[in-house]
C-alpha cells in the first residue's frame, strides 16, 4: 500500500481501513458461528454421555466431578434418566425424583414473573423445552406424579384446580411477599380493587386473584350491604365490600393502621 | 499466642528454651519467634500431624480438585515406637481424599496425613492374631528427623498405624487408598501448571520459527483456522469413548471454560421466542450453580454407615449461602432442588433430605428445621430464632402510635419485612409467651402490650415509676 500525498491519499487510506473493518467483522461473524457449532456439538455429545454412561460416571467421584463442571459450565443438564417400564408401573428409579428436581427449578426461575403461581400447561412446556434431547416427552401426568413425590417435604407446593386449569403454587403462604405489596397499596386509600393491584404492580390476574382470595381466606367475609360486619372469624386480613354502585369488588383491609383511613376511633 | 505444635503458651515455651539453654535478658524474648519442639526436651505432643480446617458443621475443608473417596469411622491413629513422645489420635472419623486422609475427631479437630508424604503403604499382615484383633492398615511416612512431625520434606520416615475399630471393610478402604495414591493427584496439578506454561512458549517459539514467513492478515487468519481445527479434533478424540473422555478431562474441562467465557463475552442467545428475562435469570442460576457446586457430594458409596450424618453435616454447610439470600428462611423443597442441583447426578430422595434435617437436632449447627401447622417446612438460621423476633415484636409494641392503638398482623409484617401469614404467628406466639394482648374489633385483630403484669390487684391504680404502665398512660393520655 503506497502512501499517496494529498486528498487522494487520505482517501486511499480511509478505503483500506474500510476494507480491514469489514474483514474483521466478517472473521468476527465466522468465528462466533464456527464457536457456536462447537459448543453445540460438545454439548449434544455432554448430553449423550450423560445418558449412555450414567452409572459409570457416578462409579468415578473424581470424574464425575470433572463431569459435573464440564455440564456446569457448558450448560448441559446431567439429569437426563428415561422413564423405562417399571418407573412409570411403580414409580421407582431416578426418573420421577430428576424431574421433581426440574420442575422445582423452573418454578424457581419464573418465581419472580409469576409469584409463584404456574400453570400446569406451561410448566409441561418448559419442561419439555429443557429436555430437549430425552426420548419422551413429559405429560402433566409425570409432572403430578412427581410433585406429589415431595410431599414428603411439607406442604410448600400445591396444585390448585380452577375451573378446567390447573395451577401449581410453589410459595408457601408463610413465605409468599405478595400479600405484602397488596398491602402497601392499601395503605393509600384502606381497599384495593383487582384492578388496582393488577396495574399497579404489574401482575396477571390469576396471580393477584390469588393473593386476595389468600388474604381473605378462613374468614368466612360477606358483607351485607356496607362494610362493617361483625364476624369475628379473625383469620384473614381482609373482608370484601360488593355493594358499591360501580360493580367492581373491593377488598378492604381494616388492619391498615393508616390514620388517614382510620374510619370510626 | 501459642505454639503451634503444643499447648504451651509461647512465653512459657521461651522461657523453657531460654532457661535450658540461655540466659537472656527478658526483653529480647519477645522478638524470638519459633516453635521449641526443635530442642531435645520431650513433651507429649499431640501436634505431630498438620491440622486440617474443618468447616462450621464438622466437614472437611477441601482444597481445589480434591475429592472424598471413602471414609472409615472408630478409627484409632497410632505413631511408631520409637517416637515415644507422640501421643495417639483416638476414635475418630477418616476420611480418605485424592490428596489427604483427614483425621476428625469427636471433639471437632482435625488433622490430616498429606499422601504426598506416604513413601510406601503395607500389605496386610495374615496372621492369626490379626484375625481377632481390630485391623490395621500401616503407612510409611516422611517425618523430620528432630521431633517426629509429619514433614514431606523429612529425611526419615516413621510408620503410622492406622486401626479400624469400626465396622467397616478395610480392604475394600485399602484398595481405594492404594489407588489415590497411586493416582498422584497433587503432583498432576503442580505439573500441568508448569506444563502449560512451558507448551505455550514452546508452540509459540516454533510457532515464529516455522511460520516466520507468513504474516499480516493470512497469518491471522490462518492461525485462527488450525486454533479451530485442533480444538475439533481433541472434541472428536475425547467423546469417542468414555475412557478416552476420562483421559481427556481436564482438557475438556479447561475448553469448556474457555467456550463459556466467548459465550458470555459475544453476542447473547440463539434468539428463541421465550422471554430475555428468563434467559437471563436462567444464565444468572447457571453461574449462581456453577460457583457452588459441590464437588465431593455425600453418597452411599463415600461414606456406608455414616451417610446421614455426613450428608446432615454436608447439607448444613450449603445450605448457609441460599439462606442468606432468601432473608433467613428457606422452603425445604427450595433446598431439596438446589441441592440435588449442586451435586449433580448424585440425587437424594426427599425421605433422605427430611432425614438429614432431623440430624441436626443431634449435631451442633447453625441451622434449624421449622414446622408449621398448615404442613409447610422451612429451613431457618438458629440465631433467626423466635427470641430474636419477639424482641423486635416488643420493640416495635412499645413504640408510641402502638401503645396507642396497637399493632395488626399487617402492621408487624411490614415493619419485620416477613410475609403477613408469618408475622400472624409470630404475634400469636409472643401472646401465649405473655409478651402481648389481643383485642378483637371489628376493625380487625390487633395487638397490645401485655401490663397485666404490672397492675398490683390490690391497687390497680398504682402506676410504678418504672415499667411501661406509665409509658402507656403518657402515651394514651398525649393522644387527646
Amino acid at each position: 500500500m503506497k502512501r499517496r500525498p494529498g486528498i487522494g491519499g487520505l482517501q486511499t487510506a480511509a478505503a483500506a481501513r474500510n476494507q480491514y473493518r469489514i474483514l474483521g467483522e466478517n472473521v468476527a461473524k465466522i468465528r462466533t458461528d464456527l464457536m457456536k457449532e462447537q459448543l453445540a456439538t460438545f454439548r449434544s455429545q455432554l448430553e449423550d454421555f450423560a445418558r449412555k454412561h450414567k452409572n459409570d460416571i457416578r462409579k468415578n467421584p473424581t470424574f464425575r466431578s470433572q463431569f459435573h463442571e464440564m455440564c456446569a459450565k457448558v450448560g448441559v443438564d446431567p439429569l437426563a434418566s428415561n422413564k423405562g417400564f417399571w418407573a412409570e408401573m411403580l414409580g421407582i428409579g431416578d426418573f420421577y425424583y430428576e424431574l421433581g428436581v426440574q420442575i422445582v427449578e423452573i418454578c424457581l426461575a419464573t418465581r419472580p414473573h409469576n409469584g409463584g403461581l404456574i400453570n400446569l400447561q406451561e410448566l409441561c412446556s418448559l419442561l419439555g423445552q429443557k429436555r430437549k434431547t430425552a426420548r419422551e416427552a413429559v405429560s402433566e401426568d409425570d409432572c403430578l406424579r412427581a410433585i406429589s413425590k415431595l410431599k414428603v417435604l411439607g406442604s410448600g407446593f400445591e396444585v390448585i384446580s380452577v375451573g378446567k386449569k390447573k395451577l401449581v403454587r410453589s410459595v408457601p403462604t408463610e413465605l409468599n411477599k405478595d400479600h405484602n405489596e397488596i398491602l402497601e397499596v392499601a395503605q393509600g386509600q384502606g381497599y384495593v380493587t383487582l384492578e388496582e393491584v393488577q396495574r399497579r404492580l404489574s401482575w396477571s390476574a390469576g396471580r393477584a386473584t390469588d393473593a386476595l382470595e389468600t388474604l381473605l381466606k378462613a374468614s368466612s367475609c360477606k358483607s351485607i350491604g356496607l362494610f362493617f360486619f361483625l364476624f369475628s372469624s379473625t383469620e384473614g386480613l381482609a373482608m370484601i365490600d360488593d355493594g358499591h354502585s360501580d360493580g367492581k369488588r373491593r377488598y378492604w383491609f381494616p388492619c391498615i393502621s393508616s390514620i388517614s383511613s382510620y374510619v370510626g376511633s | 499466642m501459642g505454639c503451634t505444635w503444643c499447648e504451651i503458651s509461647q512465653l512459657e515455651s521461651l522461657e523453657l528454651y531460654f532457661s535450658i539453654h540461655y540466659n537472656i535478658d527478658r526483653q529480647l524474648r519477645s522478638n524470638f519467634t519459633f516453635h521449641h519442639c526443635f530442642d531435645q526436651i520431650p513433651q507429649m505432643s499431640t501436634r505431630w500431624l498438620p491440622a486440617a480446617q474443618l468447616t462450621a458443621s464438622g466437614r472437611p475443608v477441601f482444597i481445589l480438585g480434591e475429592v472424598e473417596s471413602s471414609l472409615l469411622s472408630g478409627v484409632d491413629i497410632e505413631p511408631d515406637d520409637q517416637y515415644p513422645n507422640l501421643s495417639p489420635l483416638k476414635s475418630g472419623i477418616l476420611i480418605l481424599t485424592t490428596h489427604r486422609l483427614i483425621w476428625i475427631s469427636d471433639s471437632s479437630s482435625a488433622f490430616a496425613i498429606p499422601l504426598s508424604a506416604v513413601t510406601h503403604i503395607f500389605s496386610p499382615k495374615k496372621s492369626i492374631k490379626a484375625m481377632f484383633a481390630s485391623p490395621r492398615i500401616r503407612i510409611q511416612v516422611l517425618v523430620s528427623p528432630q521431633n517426629g512431625c509429619l514433614d514431606e520434606k523429612g529425611s526419615k520416615s516413621m510408620v503410622i498405624t492406622i486401626v479400624v475399630r469400626g465396622k467397616t471393610d478395610p480392604e475394600a478402604f485399602l484398595g481405594k487408598l492404594w489407588e489415590a495414591w497411586r493416582g498422584r493427584a497433587w503432583e498432576t496439578l503442580k505439573e500441568e501448571s508448569s506444563s502449560s506454561t512451558s507448551t505455550d512458549e514452546g508452540s509459540s517459539r516454533s510457532g515464529i520459527r516455522t511460520r516466520s514467513a507468513v504474516v499480516g492478515v493470512a497469518g491471522i487468519l490462518r492461525k485462527e483456522q488450525e486454533m479451530w481445527e485442533s480444538t475439533d479434533k481433541s472434541l472428536q478424540d475425547a467423546f469417542q469413548d468414555l475412557n478416552a473422555l476420562m483421559d481427556k478431562a481436564k482438557e475438556m474441562v479447561m475448553l469448556a471454560e474457555k467456550m463459556r467465557q466467548k459465550l458470555l463475552s459475544g453476542p447473547s442467545t440463539q434468539g428463541t421466542g421465550t422471554n430475555d428475562e428468563e434467559i437471563g435469570s436462567k444464565q444468572e442460576m447457571q453461574d449462581w450453580m456453577l460457583s457452588v457446586g459441590i464437588a465431593s457430594p455425600v453418597t452411599k458409596e463415600s461414606a456406608g454407615a455414616l451417610y446421614h450424618q455426613q450428608l446432615s453435616r454436608q447439607l448444613a454447610d450449603f445450605v448457609k449461602i441460599p439462606l442468606e439470600k432468601a432473608g433467613g428462611m428457606i422452603s425445604l423443597i427450595d433446598i431439596y432442588c438446589v441441592f440435588n442441583r449442586a451435586r449433580g447426578t448424585e440425587l437424594i430422595s426427599p425421605e433422605d433430605l427430611l432425614q438429614a434435617c432431623s440430624i441436626w437436632e443431634k449435631i451442633d449447627v447453625p441451622v434449624m428445621l421449622r414446622k408449621f401447622d398448615s404442613g409447610v417446612m422451612v429451613i431457618q438460621n438458629k440465631s433467626y430464632s423466635d427470641e430474636e423476633v419477639l424482641a423486635r415484636i416488643n420493640a416495635l409494641v412499645l413504640k408510641p402510635d402502638s401503645l396507642r392503638s396497637g399493632i395488626s398482623a399487617s402492621d408487624a409484617a411490614m415493619a419485620l419485612g416477613i410475609a403477613p401469614a408469618m408475622a400472624k404467628e409470630h404475634l400469636l406466639t409472643a401472646e401465649s409467651k405473655g409478651l402481648l394482648c389481643r383485642d378483637i374489633s371489628p376493625d380487625g385483630f390487633r395487638f397490645y402490650v401485655n401490663l397485666f403484669g404490672e397492675i398490683l390487684t390490690e391497687d390497680i391504680y398504682l402506676v410504678k415509676d418504672y415499667g411501661t404502665y406509665g409509658t402507656w398512660i403518657s402515651a394514651v393520655l398525649a393522644s387527646r
